[in-house]
């Protein structure tokens, strides 16, 4: 209030303010990244610093192998560790943006002489990356509506629990980097478009490199500009800063899209990609219009018009018919699998089960929207609408934006993480618009009426002199196309001539004092619970590693590390050439951590060889080992929690496999292995489902350990209780019996006599006759 | 989805005299000839509609085994509110239609030993009783050996869901016949798709012409707005996972049935209605702070502003409530702050 006292220092006073408010600015944006950083370090104080679940196993084996070999080792890298007999090309099969992300802290911690290990680089690559997002996320709101909305969607996303499931520490996947390269990609496109400079046009086309790199979610991000390009030119919005931000985008970052070797000829092939080349057509010609709308008089313009539109109409139709030849020459219409599933909410449910079998492909129901976003699914809406007073061009790529997202989550709940963000922008921009309303009310009628023009000016930094600076919005747009080298300096004045103008009118702008300070602590209120919540999301429920798992009871904690135990074992009894058969989810750990070759793996690209074993698990013991052993397997490895209640095992996805094995082949019936429809494995379960191998080697034995073999995730007694295995043999069950390893027993000799009658036994059953004379599944 | 359709009781005296009449080989060929005839007149994808006296005609009145056989659709206008029907009356049609059109060209008379029929129960409340129908959708098939009416092969639940397809598996399974893929109609016909396009063609020079001025409904905030909120409200209420899962708005309570079940509890599943009331309180705080800050800071009146806020708080306070108190509910889960440790006693 130092400003009250002579005119004449205002002016330093202000410029004072300004310096101090960005130091403190400056300064809030550390404790975020600090705050985002330590949020997610739940899982290391709570369990260890290890790397979590399924994918992560695989990043981290290929970054060891990036860091240990180099990086041509790495593109041309085959791992015959993998999907034996096949094989996969990892260097050409992966998105490499996160490994090279973190071969390359590694490399450069190390050249500096900080010795991390591979391992602890890994563990935290994600979180540090979240604190890169939060920034990021500050830029991009304050490109929209200022740096109070900034400051607030940053704090936001820094805590955001839907985040935080998949960047907690140890969390090694795409997604942690990805997110931070989604949101910078929009925050320089934003940028640029507020801008026209081709500098940030250029960045853009980096940042979209990198996000190409990291995670297959960038389409999301070429659809979304161009639809955003689409609907500036429908509701009249061109200008060249449009054109500066879109055309540079598509054809350096389509260039560079196609340097990714996972990506390659798609970046033009495939039809996730064709939306945006068909806006870059809609542009020019949009463009061509407005040049010659500018260089001819009206009436001419009248005439040339015409032609215009024809030409392009007729440019348009030939580009339509290419591409529709194109993409209906190719069987799913160029369109893969999980992006029809987006546009077609039911297609995957319907044809395409290890799509549909994967949790996080399913749709969520509300409870999700309050476990992942909380609070902030209140606010979105008035974000929504605070973006639309005024509209422009960045405030509508926001919108569009979230409306999107929100659609797409709607479909996929994995999709949550994509939508996040930008709840966190519009939620920032909704409290930013709410704080700046209540306090301004406050400090407004608090200070009494002589300094009244002086507060009300302090008040209208972002949002309220919107309404205003939308009228006057159009008038400066046509001097901003005509000079959009000089954008960055007509950027700022919109926001400083209406509230020079309006400053009268803004004295009415106020509300009660009594409900404004009650609103101010409701909201307070409700970032408070936000916190809460997020907090606890972050130690509760998103940092388990999955890999060691606790559970506390009355007699203190108990600590299963089944998993690591047996693939030590693994490691250390077993040739370093065998092959060990599992259900794909345990491929990555198998390979990564008992270092054996896997059969199938968590990268589900042959559906034919995870049908293979799924059959295999689905079949009786024999067929079963035939199966087997025609692959090389030496080990088979299930997965079993029904001693100590542990839901996520095999039995529990038992009818994945029988339904993958069954699109494949034919004689796996699901029907088969369900009562009256019910999925059941006591007494009352079919005999084929009591007979088949996974019920065998989860159940072996089983009834040892209370003698009446009772089920405690299932929670009933199994039905099938004495049996002995002919065809596999066990070597090694966990201490809480939560993994089980078979071996297969070797084939018998021939015997003369008995080898006539089995093969006269066995051609009935389909399987073995084919596999005397020919072996099918290699 | 069964729907209950009660009959009247009615005596079938003409029944026993028809089964005594006597027919010969001569009229098994009229009789085909008769019902083919039938068939190509039938206005609609070849299925024959049945009267009561052509039941005892084709079917009573034959001696076994018959030179055909008859799938029935049980069809009632009453019911044609109740949407499933009408559908699964469609698919019948095109699993008729492609039977034809596979089977008749092919020089073999399979054409002739399958004929699709249906029966509707206000002109034929008889064979409703006669078939001993007594819920739709009810599909029956009568194979040449079927004497008595009530025993022939129905179609069960199963058979139903997966619609054309499985029931072109019937037919297939109990006559031995073969449907062929079914052949479906296109979504849009070939004139309808000239129409359109030439539509399109038409108004596309207006419509350019309109979108350079900038006078259409797209330069129009408000619907972008109005558009906006809607799909976030429907998104956040779950409206995907209902239309995928198929869930009903609400459904009876299983031990009072005039008792209805909006809520479920687990996360894993939820009701149509429950969805769009969350979804509801999820998007009234968002528009009522958007009102406060917007709308109401132009009001002039004091107390107008006072007490409109009034209410825009305590509504928002019970929405945000009851979201917090139904998503404990729903997920069973117990959310606590993590307090230093040196507050706790």
């Amino acid at each position: 209030m130092a400003a009250l006292e002579s005119p004449q220092p205002a002016a330093t006073t202000t410029a004072m303010r300004h310096a101090f408010g960005n130091v403190l600015s400056v300064l809030i944006l550390v404790l975020i990244g600090v705050l985002a950083f330590s949020i997610r370090l739940f899982s290391v104080i709570k369990y260890e610093s290890v790397i979590h679940e399924f994918d992560p196993y695989f990043n981290y084996r290929v970054t060891q192998f990036l860091s240990k070999n180099g990086i041509y080792e790495f593109w041309n890298w085959f791992d015959d560790r993998t999907w034996y007999p096949l094989g996969r090309v990892i260097g050409g099969t992966v998105y490499p943006g996160l490994t090279l992300t973190a071969g390359t802290i590694w490399w450069v911690l190390n050249s500096l002489n900080i010795p991390l290990s591979v391992e602890t680089v890994c563990v935290f690559t994600a979180p540090v990356f979240s604190a890169f997002a939060s920034w990021a996320t500050y830029l991009l709101t304050k490109e929209v509506k200022g740096s109070g909305a900034g400051l607030a969607a940053a704090v936001l996303l820094a805590m955001v629990p839907s985040y935080i499931s998949r960047s907690v520490a140890g969390s090694y996947d795409n997604e942690a980097v990805a997110i931070f390269a989604l949101i910078f990609t929009f925050y320089l496109y934003i940028k640029t478009l507020n801008t026209g400079s081709l500098f940030y046009a250029t960045l853009n086309a980096l940042a979209y490199f990198y996000m190409v790199c990291s995670w297959g979610g960038y389409t999301f991000i070429i659809n979304l500009i161009p639809m955003h390009v689409l609907l500036c030119i429908v509701t009249g919005r061109y200008s060249p800063r449009l054109y500066i931000a879109y055309a540079p985008l598509v054809v350096l970052g389509t260039l560079l899209a196609a340097l990714v070797p996972v990506v390659g000829f798609n970046a033009v092939l495939t039809s996730e990609h064709f939306a945006s080349f068909l806006v870059f057509i809609i542009i020019h010609v949009v463009a061509l219009v407005y040049y010659i709308k500018g260089i001819l008089t009206p009436k001419m313009f009248k005439v040339a018009v015409t032609l215009v539109v024809s030409i392009g109409m007729v440019v348009c139709f030939i580009v339509v018919a290419i591409l529709v030849a194109l993409v209906a020459s190719s069987p799913t219409g160029g369109w893969s699998g999980r992006s029809l599933s987006l546009l077609d909410p039911t297609y995957a449910s319907k044809y395409i089960p290890i799509i549909a079998s994967v949790s996080e492909h399913q749709p969520p129901t509300w409870p999700s929207y309050f476990m992942d976003i909380n609070v902030l699914a209140f606010l979105v809406p008035a974000g929504i609408i605070a973006c639309f007073s005024p509209l422009s061009d960045s405030s509508s790529f926001v919108v569009l934006y979230i409306v999107m997202s929100v659609y797409f989550s709607g479909v996929m709940v994995r999709l949550m993480l994509v939508l996040a963000p930008a709840a966190c922008i519009m939620s920032g921009i909704a409290l930013s618009q709410a704080f700046d309303v209540f306090t301004g009310s406050i400090k407004y009628q608090l200070g009494g009426s002589s300094n009244s023009t002086d507060n009300a000016e302090d008040t209208n930094n972002a949002p309220k002199d919107d309404a205003s600076a939308g009228k006057t919005d159009k008038g400066e747009e046509i001097v901003k196309e005509r000079s959009s080298k000089k954008g960055k300096k007509k950027e700022r004045e919109p926001a400083d001539k209406p509230s020079v103008k309006s400053k009268a009118k803004k004295k009415a702008l106020v509300l009660p004092l009594e409900t404004s300070i009650v609103a101010l602590l409701l909201l307070i209120m409700l970032g408070a619970f936000y916190v809460i919540h997020c907090v606890w999301a972050a130690a509760e429920a998103y940092s388990a590693p999955s890999i060691v798992l606790t559970s506390q009871s009355r007699d203190g904690l108990h600590v299963f590390d089944d998993f690591r135990e047996s693939y030590a074992w693994l490691s250390h009894n077993t040739d370093v050439d065998d092959k060990v058969a599992s259900w794909w989810d345990y491929g990555y750990q198998t390979t990564a951590m008992a270092n054996r070759t896997v059969i199938v793996d968590n990268n589900t690209w042959n559906n034919t060889h995870i049908a293979t074993v799924g059959t295999a698990m689905s079949s009786p013991e024999k067929a079963a080992w035939e199966i087997f052993n025609s692959l090389d397997v030496k080990y088979v490895l299930v997965v079993f929690g029904g001693l100590i209640g542990y839901p996520s095992d095999d039995i529990n996805k038992f009818l994945w496999m029988v339904r993958i094995g069954g699109g494949v082949f034919p004689h796996i019936k699901e029907a088969d292995y369900l009562r009256d429809g019910q999925y059941r494995i006591d007494s009352e379960a079919t005999p084929t489902m009591l007979n088949c191998l996974m019920y065998k080697l989860s159940y072996y034995r089983f009834v040892e350990t209370d003698g009446k073999g009772y089920d405690r995730v299932r929670r009933t007694e199994i039905g099938k209780k004495h049996f002995k295995l002919t065809h596999f043999e066990e070597v090694f069950t966990s201490h809480h019996w939560m993994v089980r390893i078979y071996k297969l027993k070797p084939a018998r000799n021939r015997i003369r006599g008995r080898a006539k009658k089995l093969k006269s036994k066995t051609t009935s059953s389909g399987w073995s006759s084919k596999s005397e004379k020919k072996n099918p599944w290699v | 989805m069964v729907v209950q359709t009660n009959l009247s009781s009615r005596i079938f005296f003409f029944l026993i005299a028809l089964l005594f009449s006597l027919a010969d080989s001569d009229s098994d060929s009229d009789l085909i000839n008769e019902l083919v005839s039938l068939r190509s007149s039938s206005p609609d994808s070849g299925v024959i509609r049945l009267y009561d006296d052509d039941v005892s005609k084709f079917l009573t009145s034959v001696p076994t085994p018959r030179p055909y056989s008859l799938i029935i659709f049980f069809d009632s206008v009453n019911l044609h509110s109740h949407s499933k029907l009408q559908k699964f009356r469609r698919e019948f049609g095109l699993v008729s239609s492609t039977f034809i059109s596979n089977n008749n060209n092919d020089g073999s008379n399979n054409g002739t030993k399958l004929f699709f029929c249906e029966i509707e129960s206000t002109h034929s409340e008889a064979s409703f009783h006669r078939f001993n129908v007594e819920s739709l959708p009810h599909i029956s098939l009568v194979s040449p050996t079927t004497e008595n009416l009530t025993e022939c092969d129905q179609m069960d639940g199963g058979d139903f869901a997966g619609l054309a397809e499985s029931m072109a598996e019937f037919v297939e399974r109990l006559t031995k016949l073969t449907v062929g893929p079914i052949q479906r109609p296109p979504f849009l016909s070939k004139t309808q798709i000239g129409i359109i396009v030439a539509l399109i063609i038409i108004s596309a020079p207006v419509l350019i012409k309109k979108i350079l001025k900038g006078e259409t409904l797209l330069h129009d905030r408000r619907i972008w707005l109005t558009g906006a909120v809607l799909v976030y409200f429907f998104s956040v209420s779950g409206t995907m996972f209902n239309i995928i899962r198929e869930m009903p708005l609400y459904v009876k309570d299983d031990e009072d049935q005039s008792k209805f079940v909006f809520f479920i509890e687990g996360s894993e599943m939820q009701l149509g209605v429950e969805g769009y009331t969350v979804g509801f309180l999820y998007t009234v705080v968002g528009l009522l702070l958007a009102f406060v800050t917007n709308v109401l800071v132009r009001v002039k009146n004091l107390n107008e502003q006072r007490m409109s806020m009034l209410l825009s708080l305590v509504i928002s306070f019970w929405a945000v409530r009851q979201v917090v108190y139904l998503d404990n509910w729903k997920t069973e889960y117990e959310i606590y702050p993590y307090w230093p440790s040196s507050w706790r006693h």
